[in-house]
């Protein structure tokens, strides 16, 4: 379970910053997990005391071994264990009564083999608790702490990595060693490194809030194959995000279409695990990755330089080329070319050649040296008009790529704004490349890459700052009859409940669900037409009827009582026709909708995020273009907002192309009322409202119809 | 074969096959945890054992068998 504030921080104080190590299991075979890692800690410098624990070797690397943990004279804070998965908890009981705090269990073998292993899992998580112990693991590749005082390299990775300001976590162990070797060749450098396997204990989750109160990390990258606590990990990284302004990246892989293949109704299937996934993630602010390679793209933007304050980037080129390419990317990603004041105007006329580009992109021209980039980026830095540069560089044959690379970090350093560089090619930059990763600043290989992490970084700024306010809790709502409804259904046995009792679930959260009445005979229709007010829609009340318009049991726009008699005869005809034995428990009389748009709401319960709402535009935008979004419940008005306006129709609602403004603020209201229902009921498994009309700005919604799926035991 | 016999012929193929002296095999002492077989040495003390007690043994219910108290009483069935 996910810690509470700064508890994580201090589970993992043993982990992370260990005086004493004990490796429990270590050997003398080189080229063994036991052994690399012992070899690890020693080599990389730990600055603590390391103690080999072997039952057969007398010394390892020289370094005098102990047959059981217990033999060893000192306290011990650490233990990392290396024995094979049928003997850990052996070794863990000895730790216990040795007083050891903290664990890393890098032994395979428990719950990722099956069903022996998940009760060895079980074993050594009784055996912690009972002693107080933390650990992590097990099935990983271990742990690395960079920081000078500490230098703790516990993992059987090739190389400790650099000192650096970036925390990562991996649920995969060989995708740690991949990064790591990736991470090398780039410069980059680490402050935590953790591969956290099966997470039997510390989770991802108290990982990351470990590492929100850690000072040396800045920037928190996670690898996820799966989020069976996503409500928590959600909340968890908000937090980090809003309470420590340290942006979360995650790359999640296992997308899957088993829980939409499952699915029963329209949110259902639309509601895929990715795609919830995806919605939750953006709703914590967390900048999700598709690839390693932009994960680490971003990261540098995000760990190396100062944020955006705004989208206006300075272009500076030495290459026409390049500088239209980036201007594209820039416009792609929604940056703006800064418009430079007058004063920076007279300065680069001054400044550079008559043939030089003064506009933005700025084109230093091809035989530019270091001279040149200097007066562009500074001049362009101390524009107010400017919150960044993008610095492009070519390798012509004049160029000194060196000098230029070594100027750019003078200039950038003396800013308080980001500079980002592309210095495009491979063999020729590459001594210039090492230069600007040396100093933190921010290299791509392509335009269109530093483009998308400057939009990124500035869209993380916006977001560390923006204000959440709480969800609204109306009380105007009737949960107890909400309730009442949905455990008589369940109490039932049935899966959906009736047509006129979703109805009922929906107006006990004022829902704006229109007036309606059960007719049991043709003259009981014309009665109960006339008491809901013309023009009704009739349709068949039954559970084995789902398709009813398939089935002629559906009729639209009845203006008389004599009407709605002859329509009720004519519904149950159709419907005995198509489905003779079919339970027909009348007919379901509703007032009719009026124009407006359609639009469809609904509600899934995700065993790992629980509520989700889901918002979409009716008919076609749903079925063929699945362009819906998704939300987490309990929905702030501005999750709903946001909700809203990522739904690629939503201007067909606010007057697009001379369409009439549909109420969107009643709309905004009833996702929250939905909302609230999907929280307090939690009997409710699926719910369609499908469609819910939007009528004319300050004329409201109106469900016409809803499905209501229960949650069975 | 009585089970005193059973056991001292375990404890002389244990010693011999780990290369440790007689006295520090305990009838409790696990083979990894106490012994430090490895993975390749569990295979040979399978080995020595079928040897020893001209048995053939089920390989995968053998490689369950975790302390010498265990061995003796996995062989027991066997002679």
């Amino acid at each position: 379970m996910a810690d509470s504030h700064g508890a994580a921080l201090a589970r993992l104080e043993p982990i992370f910053s260990p005086k004493s190590v004990a490796v429990v299991g270590a050997t003398r075979v080189p080229g063994t997990v036991p052994f690399d890692i012992f070899q690890n800690i020693l080599k990389d410098d730990f600055q603590g005391t390391i103690y080999p624990v072997s039952p057969s070797a007398r010394a390892i690397c020289g370094v005098k071994a102990y047959k059981y943990v217990l033999d060893i004279p000192d306290p011990i804070d650490l233990a990392v264990i290396v024995f094979p998965s049928s003997v850990v908890k052996l070794a863990l009981e000895q730790c216990g009564q040795k007083g050891v705090k903290g664990l890393i269990i890098i032994s395979a073998g428990f719950r990722e083999v099956g069903a022996a292993g998940l009760q060895r899992e079980a074993e050594i998580v009784e055996i912690a608790r009972t002693y107080g112990m933390s650990f992590i693991g097990p099935n990983c590749l271990g742990v690395i702490n960079t920081d000078p005082t500490v230098r703790l390299n516990a993992s059987f990775a090739r190389h400790m990595p650099a000192v650096g300001n970036i925390g990562f976590l991996s649920q995969s162990g060989a995708l740690c060693t991949a990064v790591l070797d990736y991470a090398h060749a780039k410069h980059i450098g680490f402050s935590k490194f953790v591969s956290f396997g099966n997470k039997a204990d510390l989770s991802d989750i108290d990982l990351m809030l470990a590492l929100k109160d850690d000072p040396a990390t800045k920037v928190i990258l996670m690898y996820l194959e799966e989020m069976t606590q996503g409500a928590a990990f959600v909340e968890a990284a908000r937090r980090v995000i809003h309470e420590a302004g340290k942006p979360v990246l995650v790359l999640k892989s296992g997308r899957t279409q088993q829980g939409a293949s499952a699915a029963a109704s329209h949110t259902g299937s639309l509601a895929a695990s990715d795609e919830i996934v995806d919605a939750a993630l953006k709703q914590a602010g967390v900048i999700r990755c598709t690839t390693i390679e932009e994960m680490f793209n971003n990261a540098i933007a995000l760990t190396y330089q100062p944020l955006p304050k705004g989208r206006r980037v300075a272009i500076i080129t030495n290459a026409g080329g390049p500088g239209v390419l980036t201007t594209d990317a820039a416009i792609h990603e929604k940056l703006e070319l800064a418009q430079f004041s007058d004063a920076t105007r007279d300065l680069f006329k001054r400044s550079l050649p008559v043939t030089a580009n003064i506009k933005n992109p700025v084109d230093v021209i091809g035989d530019a040296r270091a001279d040149r980039y200097r007066v562009a980026m500074s001049a362009a830095l101390e524009d107010d008009n400017v919150d960044g540069a993008l610095v492009i560089l070519t390798p012509q044959s004049m160029t000194d790529i060196d000098t230029i690379a070594h100027e750019v970090c003078t200039v950038a350093a003396a800013h308080d704004k980001p500079t980002y560089t592309s210095f495009m090619g491979e063999t020729d930059v590459a001594s210039g490349i090492a230069i600007l990763q040396d100093h933190n600043i921010p290299h791509y290989l392509l335009p269109e890459t530093m483009c998308r992490a400057f939009a990124r970084a500035h869209d993380f700024g916006t977001e560390r700052i923006r204000k959440i306010s709480a969800p609204v809790q109306y009380a105007d709502v009737d949960r107890a009859a909400a309730h009442a409804l949905l455990d008589a259904a369940i109490a039932t046995g049935r899966s959906y409940l009736t047509p006129s009792d979703a109805m009922k679930v929906l107006a006990a959260y004022c829902l704006p669900v229109l007036k309606s009445a059960i007719a049991q005979t043709a003259i009981d229709a014309a009665k109960v037409a006339v008491h809901v007010g013309f023009p009704v829609a009739m349709k068949v009340e039954s559970d084995d009827v789902v398709h009813k318009f398939d089935v002629g049991a559906v009729v639209l726009d009845v203006n008389s009582a004599a009407d709605a008699s002859a329509a009720y005869d004519q519904i149950l005809a159709n419907v005995t026709a198509h489905l003779p034995n079919a339970r027909i428990h009348g007919v379901f009389v509703q007032q009719m909708a009026g124009a407006g748009e359609e639009t469809i709401l609904g509600v899934k319960r995700d065993p790992a995020f629980g509520p989700v709402v889901m918002f979409g535009l009716g008919g076609l935008f749903v079925e063929v273009f699945r362009d819906v979004a998704f939300r987490i419940a309990p929905l702030p008005v501005e999750h709903v907002r946001a909700m809203m306006h990522e739904v690629r129709a939503f201007p067909m609602l606010t007057g697009a192309r001379g369409r009439a403004h549909r109420d969107t603020a009643a709309l905004e209201e009833c996702i929250q009322r939905l909302s609230q229902l999907a929280v307090e009921c939690p009997q409710i498994q699926e719910l369609d409202i499908n469609p819910l009309i939007i009528r004319d700005q300050g004329f409201g919604c109106a469900v016409t119809d809803a499905r209501i799926l229960v949650k069975r035991e | 074969m009585e089970r005193s016999e059973i056991e001292k012929r375990v404890t002389s193929v244990v010693a011999r096959v780990l290369s440790i002296d007689p006295a520090e095999v305990a009838s409790s002492s696990n083979f990894v945890f106490d012994l430090g077989a490895d993975s390749m040495k569990s295979i040979e003390l399978i080995a020595g054992f079928e040897e020893e007690f001209s048995i053939e043994m089920d390989e995968d219910r053998a490689r369950d068998v975790q302390t010498v108290d265990g061995a003796v009483d996995f062989i027991t069935h066997y002679v």
